[in-house]
């Protein structure tokens, strides 16, 4: 596999983000494959920001250690990103604004372009000098200046002919600049990719799976799924912007309770006010999809940057005991097989599903042959419409696989109360004025036991509550959920070529487990469990579960998504040792 | 105490059989009259009715309905209601709860909703005091007030929830005294009828820990709005009106229809709720879902 890393850095402001876009998408159209990830410090114009988008001829699960062209639009672009360049790699730097007398010029090739000038004379616009220097970069890269063209055409077209023609006159000078040249040649299969990121691949699926209502409040890394629920309006879909997380959940609880498909979903701190909410959906057994897309913690932490850190938090989150599934989706595709199975489960076992992405998720984008809508089927569980036997309803009958049948408001003949107190079959309390009676006692007792049960239930039914093993006879397996299986997968690749045979053990779904199909898949392997954050919650995890303890382990906790290499290194010293 | 339920005879008895839990002559039983007869007058059906509730003495009051219900979280009655209400146009959603949930861990609830007009009828149960949790002072106890809470006398001073409430947008506001059930009907009614959100204060005497504002001392401040010839269609008078009680320190206690106004409300503005009920709009097909994909391309 033939793959390079381009990484655009600069100021907030400069265009570093359209301009890692335009890139991704000129890759995308002629056959190559991304994954590229956007770095900032903050949303406050002027930052330091950078986007990496590394293309390959063949798929990749990682955005790429060290830098192959850097592209530095600023002179502090230089200073924070030269431990990241790789040997001989290309800068393109303006030399009237970017001194580079830091940068070794035997290790790189130093390019300078006048990119001002040469946008100011090809355009009249300064903000023209990334089209000049991605020109430039698209010729080190192999790519015909036609395919950027046509790209910039897309892009701008709807601005009118002479801004595009300005952009690719831009283009065409940097392309043509002297010194530029082919060093890389990157081959696409001819194929039209599609490239998105987590979060909408994952609204994408709730798209799919009939999810009309959404509600949030903005949150750094969750606030893109609002976003998109807002500009597909008019597509039969509500966004609720609400006022605060409290309302978020239970406004989608409330949609929920009248029969619509709904989510609502934040970051951890914001998860942190929905947590009440949480109870109530397990009490009244109200289907809810619940998206929880994690960042550095604790308490505001560093809102930009990337984490696994909340599992165990997710997982307990709530007074009492009740059913819950909890998911991590491990990459872009199954961010939306993810999000459209999520609302069959909620519904089919009336719980909440919690979807949890991650910064690193919900952000990086990757390009994908497809998604699987063809799969996407639409289960609304036992959902009944007409009193079959004439006597007052039981929303929450005991049954053997503890799911009640589940009426909708507007339904005659089946209306109950749904309850945040313990209740009767009815829907009736057995609280304040009866607790403690004999018969209450025994209320709450089957009642509770019923809603538990559910749990045997969907592990009965459902073949998902296991970890996938990949490399099967290896002589050690990498543990991970969530976004670091990506890079684990390929760092197993790497440690193959450095003759390490590694496997790869990954959690999607995290609660509940099969705990004995889990143990069996786990025990008698060498493990280490690879995880964004410092106590190993999934290695707590997999404990609490099967009794394993896992000894050895990867952890990361500085705000940046794992690399393959960074991986690879720490995988090997600790096998080494 | 006053037989509140022997003063209404609704033509529709809406009950679910199920006995309130609420201590004998509690105000609370008046306000579920209220809501009976408002409901049954108008021939609202039962499947169509949703009563949603927060936590408290009040908040109760789905159970004894015959009506679909939501007993919810304390404080969170609202934003259920209103994720039902813009789910399900066609039903007719109240919310009903206590002056703990709504004036205190909920009030922001209340702002928003009423500033977004949803379609909603609110009736706040006020006591002036936290009933369930055995008397502790709530946002609405009167300066000095002694609870459990405040043995001394409350040194803070009673929120205006009619004031708020128009402050905030609402476009129906009302007060009720739980003494007056027919009266409270009708402003009942009238908050079902309009469009938009309505909140009712309704005074509703807790005979087990508010010694202070029982049903005597309510009887004897409360007038009409009605007898004064009030202009609720004037957002100045209805203000001016909603500080009078705290202006005559107690004295006089307006209740009636303080405002009342014609505005869009929420689902007539919003693009998706304009084309019918959110439940009854179609699933997406396979093609909807691969076009929206092509925008990733
Ligand atoms: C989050 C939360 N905090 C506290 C409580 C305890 N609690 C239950 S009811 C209540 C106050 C009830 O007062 P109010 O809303 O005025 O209702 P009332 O009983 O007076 O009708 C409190 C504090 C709770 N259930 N939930
Ligand atoms: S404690 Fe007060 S509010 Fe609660 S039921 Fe008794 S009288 Fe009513
Ligand atoms: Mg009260």
């Amino acid at each position: 596999m033939t793959s390079v890393a381009l990484r655009i850095a600069g100021a907030h402001g400069d265009g570093v983000e359209s301009s890692g876009a335009l890139v991704i998408k000129v890759a995308a159209r002629n056959g190559l494959h991304v994954v590229a990830y956007r770095g900032y410090g903050s949303i406050i114009r002027g930052g330091h920001c950078w986007y990496q988008v590394r293309m390959g001829d063949s798929e990749m699960n990682s955005y790429g250690d060290g830098i192959d062209i850097l592209i530095a639009l600023n002179q502090e672009s230089i200073e924070n990103q030269k431990s990241h360049l790789n040997d001989k790699a290309v800068v393109i730097y303006d030399p009237s604004k970017i001194k580079v007398d830091t940068l070794d010029a035997s290790k790189y090739r130093l390019t300078p372009i006048p990119l001002l000038d040469i946008a100011i004379t090809a355009s009249g616009d300064p903000i023209m000098r990334n089209t000049v220097a991605l020109g430039a970069a698209i010729r080190f890269l192999g790519i015909d200046i036609s395919a950027f063209a046509e790209v910039l055409k897309g892009q701008f077209g709807r601005k009118g002919e002479s801004v595009v023609n300005q952009n690719v006159k831009a283009a065409t000078e940097g392309y043509n600049y002297q010194g530029v040249q082919t060093i890389y040649s990157l081959r696409g299969d001819g194929k039209h990719r599609y490239s998105l990121d987590g979060n909408t691949a994952l609204s994408i699926g709730a798209y799919a799976a009939g999810c009309k209502f959404y509600s949030a409040y903005p949150m750094t890394p969750a606030s893109s799924i609002l976003h998109w629920f807002a500009a597909h309006e008019d597509k039969g879909v509500m966004p609720k912007q609400v006022e605060d997380e409290l309302a978020a959940i239970n406004m989608a609880i409330g949609a929920s309770v009248a029969g619509v498909r709904s989510m609502c979903g934040t970051s951890g701190g914001g998860f942190s006010l929905m947590v009440e909410g949480l109870g109530l959906a397990g009490m009244i057994e109200t289907p809810l999809v619940v998206v929880e897309s994690q960042r550095s913690g604790p308490s505001t932490g560093v809102p930009t940057k990337t984490e696994q850190g909340d599992i165990l938090f997710v997982m307990h989150a709530s007074q009492g005991e009740f059913p819950r599934i909890v998911v991590a989706p491990r990459s872009i595709k199954e961010s939306f097989k993810v999000a459209a199975d999520a609302f069959n489960l909620a519904d089919r076992y009336q719980v909440p599903v919690i979807i949890m992405m991650d910064l690193y998720l919900s952000e990086h984008v990757e390009t994908l042959d497809s998604l699987d809508t063809e799969s996407v089927h639409i289960d609304r569980g036992k959902v009944v419409t007409e009193n079959t036997d004439g006597g007052r309803f039981k929303r929450y009958l005991i049954t053997d696989d503890g799911v009640s049948p589940r009426s909708i408001p507007g339904s005659k003949g089946l209306e109950f109360v749904a309850g945040s107190d313990e209740h009767t079959e009815f829907g009736d309390l057995v609280t304040d004025a009866h607790a403690g009676l004999d018969w209450a006692i025994e209320v709450r007792k089957n009642m509770h036991s019923k809603r538990m049960r559910k749990i045997e239930t969907m592990l009965k039914n459902e073949s998902v509550f296991v970890p996938e093993v990949l490399n099967d006879g290896a002589d050690y397996f990498l543990v991970t959920f969530g976004s670091t299986t990506g890079p684990a997968l390929d760092a197993i690749n790497l440690l193959k070529a450095g003759g390490k045979n590694f496997g790869l053990i990954s959690f999607s779904y995290l609660m509940p487990l099969d705990k004995e199909k889990t143990k069996k898949l786990l025990e008698g392997r060498k493990l280490i469990n690879v995880e964004v954050n410092y106590t190993g919650q999934l290695a707590q995890v997999i404990r609490m579960n099967t009794g394993i303890e896992i000894t050895q382990s990867i952890l990361k906790y500085d705000g940046e998504a794992f690399t393959a290499e960074e991986i690879a290194r720490q995988a090997l010293a600790l096998v080494s040792k | 105490m006053v037989d509140t339920n022997a003063a209404v005879k609704p033509k529709q008895i809406l009950t679910s059989g199920v006995k309130p839990i609420w201590c004998p002559g509690c105000g609370d039983f008046g306000v579920q009259a209220g809501i009976n007869k408002a409901l049954s007058d108008l021939g609202i059906p039962k499947e169509n009715a949703v009563i949603v509730s927060g936590i408290g003495c009040s908040s109760s009051m789905p159970h004894p309905f015959a009506t679909y219900g939501v007993h919810s979280l304390h404080g969170r009655l609202l934003p259920v209601a209103a994720g039902v209400k813009l789910a399900n146009d066609d039903l007719t959603v109240i919310g009903a709860g206590g002056d703990g949930d709504g004036y205190g861990i909920g009030v922001g609830h209340l702002v928003h909703n009423a500033r977004r007009n949803v379609d909603l009828t609110y009736i706040v149960m006020n006591n002036e005091i936290y009933g369930l949790t055995t008397g502790q002072a709530s946002p609405t106890s009167l300066f000095g007030m002694k609870t459990k809470s405040t043995p001394f006398g409350s040194i803070e001073n009673p929120e205006n929830p009619v004031g708020l409430a128009l402050a905030s947008g609402a476009t129906y506001v009302a007060r009720a005294f739980s003494g007056d059930p027919m009266h409270m009907a009708e402003m009942i009614k009238g908050a079902i009828l309009h469009k938009g959100f309505s909140l009712i204060d309704v005074f509703s005497p807790c005979v087990t820990f508010n010694n202070l504002n029982t049903f005597d001392w309510f009887r004897k401040r409360v007038y009409k709005l009605d007898s004064v010839g009030h202009d609720a269609t004037s957002i100045s008078a209805a203000l001016e009106r909603s500080l009078e009680a705290e202006k005559t320190n107690w004295e006089k206690v307006p209740i009636g229809l303080f405002y009342k106004v014609e505005k869009p409300h929420y689902a007539q503005l919003d693009m998706t709720l304009k084309k019918g009920s959110l439940l009854k709009q179609p699933m997406p097909t396979k093609d909807q879902v691969g076009e929206i994909l092509e925008e990733y391309k």
